[in-house]
């Protein structure tokens, strides 16, 4: 009997450490739950060998990415190419490390753009409803009714084709899923009690909106992000397969793989690697987006 | 169909032909303020020529001119003539392209409902076995290859295969017009999505399964193929239905890349030609199509939610 208070006691001091060493901000913890998740962290391990061998593409290559001719046309894997040559004699290798900065630079400039206009016109949407939402979910609606394949083909053919120009493209027609997703946020956030608060304390509204709307809002808008990278790196891919990419001799992964299209029974290799290369980085951010989805709210874990 | 559901759908395609006529003329408008005009090419034409072709496409009148006069060809169901082939008209040529795409895009939708629902729910009935986690798996994965990949894989691992097993006698040359040469391209383009289905039939299987009337239909000591059919999965697909709109957005935009690798005569395969030729009228006369298929497709999946599920009326 004189066991059961020590223990208790014991037990209730545990939980207090425990509450003490919880306490950690939301970010954290996110974190914390973010690393628990295998297939998160295998995703992040994906991007870090992809940012990498972007970055090294930049200052070196095993050979130029454009220089041909540097052995048989069309051949396999060897140890001096380890992925094979494509139909100029072009190293695969050289170019999947060149296509993997092209790749990481549209994905992630285009999602920032895009997450840039749609929170903007979603915060706007949602926090002064009447007209301006009306307008902007007008536009949305519409915008939503044409595939964005096609708007993209159009700007592209409208401004041009340039790393920078197919990136606005990309965000031009990106930005719909955010704009919703943070009009949402705002819609219900916006009648809490603690932006009641604010407002009662004669808050300006841009602060209101930058400091206490969208930092509550965060969660979703990260994760939605990330998953529109590897969604703009497919539309990049898109793109150069329609012949409307980023402009030869850089090595997009989609124009290596419509050039080696035409032969692809016969040497299957120059199509197959940039594809597992690009498949794979999309995976990679498709893991790590569904990590952060159930690392930031638990709740929304499928 | 009930009268609301008429009044509901007859109102749909007012909308839908209103999307249909703002799109491309925001499309119309962005491409007439492009500099030069729609014939300056590489090939010079000489002066005279030129301004009796300009002439011939009303394109020597000022572009508000040029508007009104487009948008009663539109009225009247004419999309006006092709710029690089003198003579055809678009409207027709178009009509029989949608008549591709729709086949090949009602293909795709099959593969993704069928290959999705089967999937998912295979995985629900046995959450948390090895089957599910390899059903989850597969569906990310699937969603990560992008349609192309999907192709190029496809066709290495059909057509020469089938080619040397038959001993040359079965040859499938991709293109199209043979019914053998739709299921590679309709599979390219429903797998990614249908890891998408498969991801929302297992979630919302896995509620109804759940349910009192599914436990009350096993009680009864009915079949485990007619609860689960019957029961469960009829239920278990209302939400699904709700995101066959988007996708079918997703497919008809996975179909211009596709179509363009098979060299399918459709209508996506048509958009990106004429891009490349720049020829504009054919350009604005597909956005018109387009706009009105991803609004009839889309009123489609509205009117497929009462038949789920009588309580759902318009």
């Amino acid at each position: 009997m004189a066991a059961l208070p020590q223990s208790l006691e014991s037990s209730q001091e545990q939980l207090l450490e425990q509450d003490i060493a919880d306490h950690v901000t939301l970010g954290q913890d996110a974190w914390r739950r973010l690393r628990r998740n295998r297939l998160a962290v295998i995703g992040l391990v994906i991007i870090s060998v992809f940012i990498v061998s972007a970055l090294i593409s930049f200052v070196w290559t095993p050979y130029p990415t454009w220089r041909q001719a540097l052995g048989p046309t069309y051949q396999g894997p060897t140890l001096a190419h380890p992925l094979g040559l494509d139909d100029y004699g072009r190293d695969i290798l050289s170019r999947v490390m060149g296509g993997a900065a092209i790749a990481l630079s549209v994905g992630v400039g285009a999602s920032a753009i895009a997450s840039f206009i749609g929170i903007l016109l979603g915060l706007l949407a949602g926090f002064y409803r009447g007209k301006v939402d009306l307008v902007i979910s007008t536009l949305i609606n519409v915008s939503y009714g044409i595939p964005d394949l096609l708007i993209a083909l159009v700007l592209v053919l409208l401004i041009g084709r340039g790393v920078g120009n197919i990136i606005l493209a990309i965000a031009v027609t990106a930005w719909l899923g955010m704009a919703r997703l943070v009009r949402g946020q705002t819609l219900s956030i916006r009648e809490k009690e603690f932006v009641e608060a604010a407002r009662t304390i004669g808050t300006p509204n841009a602060m209101i909106l930058l400091r206490h709307i969208l930092p509550n809002a965060l969660g979703p808008i990260v994760v939605q992000a990330t998953y529109l990278v590897p969604a703009a790196i497919i539309f990049e891919a898109f793109l150069s397969l329609l012949g409307m990419g980023i402009p030869p001799p850089a090595p997009s992964w989609g124009r290596m793989a419509s050039e080696g299209y035409k032969a692809l029974e016969l040497a299957p290799h120059i199509v197959l690697m940039p594809c597992a290369a690009l498949s794979l980085t999309v995976l990679a951010f498709n893991w790590v987006g569904d990590g952060l989805r159930d690392a930031i709210d638990p709740r929304m874990k499928r | 169909m009930s009268r609301g559901t008429l009044i509901y759908a007859a109102q749909r395609l007012v909308l839908i032909s209103v999307t249909a006529v703002v799109v491309s003329s925001l499309v119309f408008i962005g491409i007439h303020q492009l500099p030069g005009n729609a014939l300056a090419s590489e090939r010079r034409l000489n002066p005279a020529t030129e301004q009796a072709l300009l002439h011939h496409y009303n394109l020597d009148l000022p572009w508000p001119q040029q508007y009104v006069l487009w948008i009663q060809g539109l009225l009247h169901g004419n999309l006006g003539e092709s710029l690089v082939n003198m003579g055809t008209q678009i409207t027709p040529l178009l009509l029989r392209e949608t008549t591709v795409s729709v086949t090949l895009g009602l293909a795709a939708v099959c593969v993704t409902v069928f290959v999705g629902m089967t999937l998912g729910t295979i995985a629900a009935i046995r959450q948390n076995t090895w089957v599910d986690y390899a059903a989850s798996t597969a569906a990310v994965v699937g969603y990560s290859v992008p349609s192309f990949v999907w192709a190029f894989l496809l066709i290495l691992l059909t057509v020469a295969p089938f080619y040397n097993w038959t001993g040359g006698t079965f040859y499938e040359d991709i293109g199209w017009g043979k019914p053998e040469q739709i299921p590679v391209p309709a599979l390219a383009l429903g797998l990614p999505y249908a890891a998408i289905v498969a991801r929302l039939t297992r979630a919302s299987m896995l509620e109804v399964i759940r349910q009192d009337y599914v436990r009350t239909a096993w009680a009864k000591g009915l079949k485990a193929r007619i609860v689960i059919l019957r029961h469960a999965l009829r239920n278990a697909l209302i939400p699904v239905i709700s995101i066959l709109g988007p996708l079918i957005t997703g497919i008809i935009t996975g179909s211009v890349v596709i179509e363009t690798l098979f060299g399918i005569p459709g209508l996506g395969k048509e958009f990106v030609t004429s891009i490349l030729d720049r020829d504009y009228n054919i350009v604005i006369g597909v956005f018109t199509f387009y706009a009105a298929l991803v609004g009839l497709a889309n009123l489609a999946v509205d009117l497929i939610y009462p038949v789920l599920d009588p309580r759902i009326r318009y």
